[in-house]
């Protein structure tokens, strides 16, 4: 069986591509269906997020043509879709997809949404009769990889988005943000991400300040939050221990004084101001107080960055764990091929069977043509019979992917074949047994 | 044996030294597990050791400066794997390992030359008077350093830099919490070891025990205490501040320890 993944990613397409190419997840099963009904392919799946489009197949013979594939699929012109394809064929294609799942080939390198993505590919494929045994070796061997990389590097462990560094920044400040109180000063787009990004971490409740009164009930009740009203912000914002700031005023909101005002309301708690608006909301004066922490966006996005920065160095040791991986896999593979051993344990089996009666020609000379053939058919149905065992438990170890229990029953039977057709022979070259003329039609072979 | 035992505490203090810093400098999740199985390990073989020692002649109390600093070393471990349960952060193991380590090396080179000799060594209320104290001492070194590492994660919050060997640091409002619960447990520990040690001084001497010192320094690092735990308490302090308070409170302790030397009775290193 091989392995073919074609497709095309954020590297190769625009967006305007992609974007025609994107499966929704409640057709993902009708399509990976489609995709096993086409010729030549045993075992498939389809990875389709924002980024991806990628089908990952198993085939025997020909090659199954996914890109025209695809291009019926998406009823995009071949000539157009063609130039965008990448293919990847059996170890390439298993290498693309360690990558891929290990979050190495992603837009932003170390996100931790791709293994989920990719998991749900598996987990419908698999619902849909799509995954045999080399896909699901082939996935489980991914995922573990994936799973290393993520506990034995730090890709993924530093932010690179502000609304998520601002959550770490309070993580930093707070520990936890259970039962953590935000004010979001102004309702803008930005400032509710991070509302958003915080809520989801556990922050305890929201307070929503804005000079349009109807745009904050609105937010309050998308957020399940309550409604300050705006001339009352400077007497309540000390009940926020996050304060997130993004008007449109053109002066600051919030000076040294308020602050200090707010902290002894508070007997010293710490606040972090996340100030996001240009101009500013908040005087950068009121980070000198203690227990004061103003990051405004330029702070956030230098965070960001640099967090950015530190995954490139992340990602070069997990590129050598990934590697280390691969190399697994493919001796895990190659153990599991039992098609050589099969035929090694077959030959071995007959040499002791042609040793056996070389051994035993002089008596065997005298025999009449059909009592010859009786002989030759009884030793081969005996070895035939004596290897059946053996031969099964090597196809279901290699069937249920025990690469121990492959090479166990391989070296237990191969030696002894061995050993058996080796001692066969020093007896056929005892002296007393000659091999004058050979039976037939046995001997024919010799 | 209980020699053997703290000899091998020490190879287990200094493997944990190690480990705590690639776990916490490193943050591998596999370092920390191994340096928090060394550290109980340790902790195990140190009570045992400690045990041994304390029951050698059924004295129970510790009679030399060997015997306090192994005590010492447990106690601190004892307080470093309780954060370690309650905070779930390893980062002040980088303090308190290397710092047992450093005070069982020389208990574990062999026996005290000179010891601290009463008929009051096997007195129970002796052996809650020195274990309390000292465990306020343990207490003490844990909040001067949670209130230290708060104002460099409180430093590097403002300042807005990031430099990577920093990461390790506990959040804010850990050390801060870390901060005040070893303060009132040192609080708790020196409150009962100085009311068992009046008991004694009052049972056996009389009045002019309290005329030593050590006795009265006592007494002035205990109002300092409980200055420091009002203002802390009703005033939220936090940085800078809390440091100054703790550091101020942490030399009066040592001041303490250091008169000794002073002291008609609590000699222990007096021949």
């Amino acid at each position: 069986m091989r392995i073919l993944l074609t497709g095309l990613n954020h590297k190769t397409a625009p967006v305007e591509l992609r974007e025609r190419l994107a499966i929704a997840s409640e057709k993902l099963a009708l399509e990976t269906r489609g995709l096993l009904a086409h010729d030549g392919v045993r075992e498939g799946l389809i990875l389709s997020t924002c980024n991806r489009v990628e089908l990952l197949v198993c085939h025997e013979g020909g090659d199954p043509a996914l890109p025209a594939y695809l291009s019926r699929l998406f009823a995009v012109d071949a000539r157009t879709l063609q130039p965008h394809l990448y293919e990847y064929r059996d170890a390439e294609a298993v290498r693309h997809l360690f990558r891929v799942a290990a979050s190495l080939d992603s837009m932003v390198v170390g996100e931790p949404q791709i293994l989920g993505q990719v998991k749900e590919s598996y987990t419908t494929a698999r619902s849909v009769g799509a995954v045999g045994p080399e896909l699901e070796r082939l996935l489980q061997s991914a995922f573990a990889a994936a799973k290393k990389v993520r506990s034995e590097t730090r890709i993924g462990a530093s932010s690179v988005s502000i609304a998520s560094v601002a959550v770490d920044l309070a993580k930093k400040i707070f520990g936890s943000l259970e039962g953590k109180r935000v004010l979001l000063v102004g309702a803008g787009k930005m400032s509710e991400l991070a509302a958003r990004h915080l809520m989801q971490q556990g922050a305890g409740s929201l307070l929503i300040a804005n000079r349009t009164h109807e745009r904050a009930i609105d937010l309050a009740r998308k957020f399940n939050g309550h409604v300050v009203r705006f001339d009352e912000l400077h007497a309540r914002a000390d009940e926020a221990d996050i304060l997130i700031t993004s008007t449109g005023s053109p002066e600051f909101l919030f000076r040294a004084p308020h602050a200090q005002q707010f902290l002894q309301r508070r007997r010293n708690r710490p606040m972090f101001f996340i100030d996001i608006a240009v101009p500013r909301d908040i005087d950068p004066e009121i980070n000198r107080l203690e227990g004061i922490f103003l990051y405004d966006i330029d702070d956030l996005q230098s965070v960001a960055a640099s967090n950015l920065a530190d995954r490139g160095g992340e990602a070069r040791h997990a590129e050598v764990i990934l590697e280390q991986e691969l190399t697994r896999y493919h001796q895990r593979v190659e153990a599991l091929d039992v098609v050589p051993a099969l035929v090694d344990l077959q030959a071995a089996a007959e040499e002791m069977r042609l040793a056996e009666l070389r051994r035993n020609h002089a008596h065997l000379r005298g025999l009449t043509a059909s009592q010859q053939a009786a002989v030759e058919s009884m030793t081969r149905g005996l070895m035939n019979k004596f290897l059946h065992q053996p031969l099964q438990m090597l196809k279901a170890a290699a069937r249920e992917g025990d690469a121990a229990r492959v090479e166990a029953i391989r070296s237990a039977f191969l030696r002894e074949a061995g050993r058996e057709a080796a001692g066969a022979v020093e007896f056929a070259d005892e002296p007393a047994v000659e091999l004058e003329e050979p039976l037939k039609p046995f001997f024919s072979k010799h | 044996m209980y020699l053997l035992w703290l000899r091998v505490v020490v190879v287990l203090y200094g493997l944990a030294s190690v480990s705590v810093l690639i776990a916490v400098f490193g943050q591998r999740p596999r370092w920390q597990r191994a340096c928090l199985g060394i550290s109980v390990l340790a902790w195990f073989f140190h009570a045992v050791s400690c045990t041994e020692m304390l029951a050698l002649e059924h004295h129970w109390t510790p009679t030399g400066m060997h015997e306090v600093q192994s005590m010492l070393a447990l106690l601190i471990c004892t307080v470093f794997l309780l954060i370690v349960w309650r905070y779930r952060t390893l980062s002040f193991g980088v303090f308190a390992l290397p710092l047992a380590f450093l005070l069982t090396v020389v208990p574990s080179l062999g026996l005290d030359r000179y010891t601290f000799s009463s008929p009051l060594i096997r007195s129970g209320w002796l052996f809650v008077h020195i274990t309390a104290l000292m465990t306020a001492y343990a207490a003490l070194i844990f909040s001067l350093v949670a209130s230290l590492l708060y104002l460099v994660q409180e430093r590097r919050l403002k300042n807005k830099r990031w430099p990577g060997f920093l990461n390790w640091l506990p959040p804010l409002d850990t050390m801060d919490s870390i901060a005040q619960t070893t303060l009132v447990l040192g609080f708790c520990g020196m409150t009962l070891g100085l009311f068992a040690g009046s008991l004694i001084a009052q049972e056996q001497y009389g009045a002019r025990y309290f005329a030593d010192p050590k006795i009265w320094l006592s007494f002035v690092v205990w109002g300092l205490y409980v200055g420091m735990l009002f203002v802390r308490r009703s005033t939220g302090l936090r940085g800078l501040r809390a440091v100054y308070l703790s550091s101020l409170v942490f030399i009066a302790m040592l001041t303490v320890w250091a008169a000794n030397v002073f002291s008609s009775v609590h000699r222990f290193g007096a021949p």
